[in-house]
């Protein structure tokens, strides 16, 4: 099968793929079709990096985005979900230019979660790596909930569609 | 593979709930347990959707980035 399939402005819409490398770690891959430069720059410009982490189809309420994208610079980002504000903040690590950024998650309460982004060139397309290191496998395992509350709403979701299933059954 | 060894890897599928077990006298039954490993894969699956979609949206800002290269481009080479 191919991986990618025709877009509508033409352009080619990759697959991403998720692999739990081991307990505690956690790899999203996909190519973007930009160049490195372009790319990085989408990751580390707070008013480019704001139009696209928070999925519109999620309806979270990014309420503020701030980054230095700078070694020791700090990152913090706080949104509004069912009346209360939830911040996720940290420090970068690592900042090489059009291929490396490395950043911590210090918002949980089990440790610190380093994050590690690779951007490769290929051919005008970019292959972003998205590499998550747990402090804990707990940690690795309540992973989902840092992405928002979408995984507990799914859960809503899976019990509404059951107590359906079962209500036409009867 | 140790006994010890055995016991250690059996321990860690049983806490992830990959697997059951149960011991009658000296031995000690492992039934692997389907809901676990479905539960795992529904996991990473909520998890790809989110980078899909987000990632998708990533498309369409380095889009614009182009988009607004190219302008600037043309303008400059008036």
């Amino acid at each position: 099968m191919d991986a990618t399939t025709a877009g509508e402005s033409g352009a080619a819409k990759h697959e991403t793929t998720v692999e739990r490398r081991s307990d505690r770690e956690l790899v999203v891959t996909r190519t973007v079709n930009g160049s490195a430069r372009l790319v990085f720059e989408a990751w580390t410009k707070a008013e480019l990096f704001r139009q696209w982490w928070v999925p519109r189809s999620y309806g979270l309420n990014l309420v503020s985005c701030a980054m230095d994208a700078r070694v020791g610079g700090a990152y913090r980002l706080a949104f509004l979900h069912e009346g209360s504000t939830m911040e996720f903040f940290g420090t970068y690590l690592e900042v090489t230019p059009h291929s490396r950024l490395v950043w911590t998650n210090e918002e949980g309460e089990g440790g610190t979660t380093v994050t590690t982004v690779t951007f490769d060139e290929i051919a005008g397309r970019t292959v972003v790596a998205v590499h998550d290191l747990y402090p804990s496998t707990e940690a690795a395992d309540a992973a989902a909930g840092s992405t928002g509350a979408m995984p507990e709403a799914l859960d809503q979701l899976d019990e509404l569609l059951g107590s359906l299933a079962s209500t036409a059954t009867d | 593979m140790t006994l010890t060894g055995m016991k250690n890897h059996v321990h860690v599928l049983e806490q992830a709930g990959l697997v059951t077990t149960e011991k009658v006298g000296r031995v000690r039954t492992c039934r692997l347990c389907r809901r676990g490993l479905q539960d795992e894969a529904e996991w990473i699956e909520r998890y790809r959707q989110l980078w899909s979609a987000r990632f998708d949206e990533l498309d369409m800002v380095v889009e614009n980035l182009k988009r607004r290269e190219r302008a600037n481009g043309r303008n400059n080479r008036r």
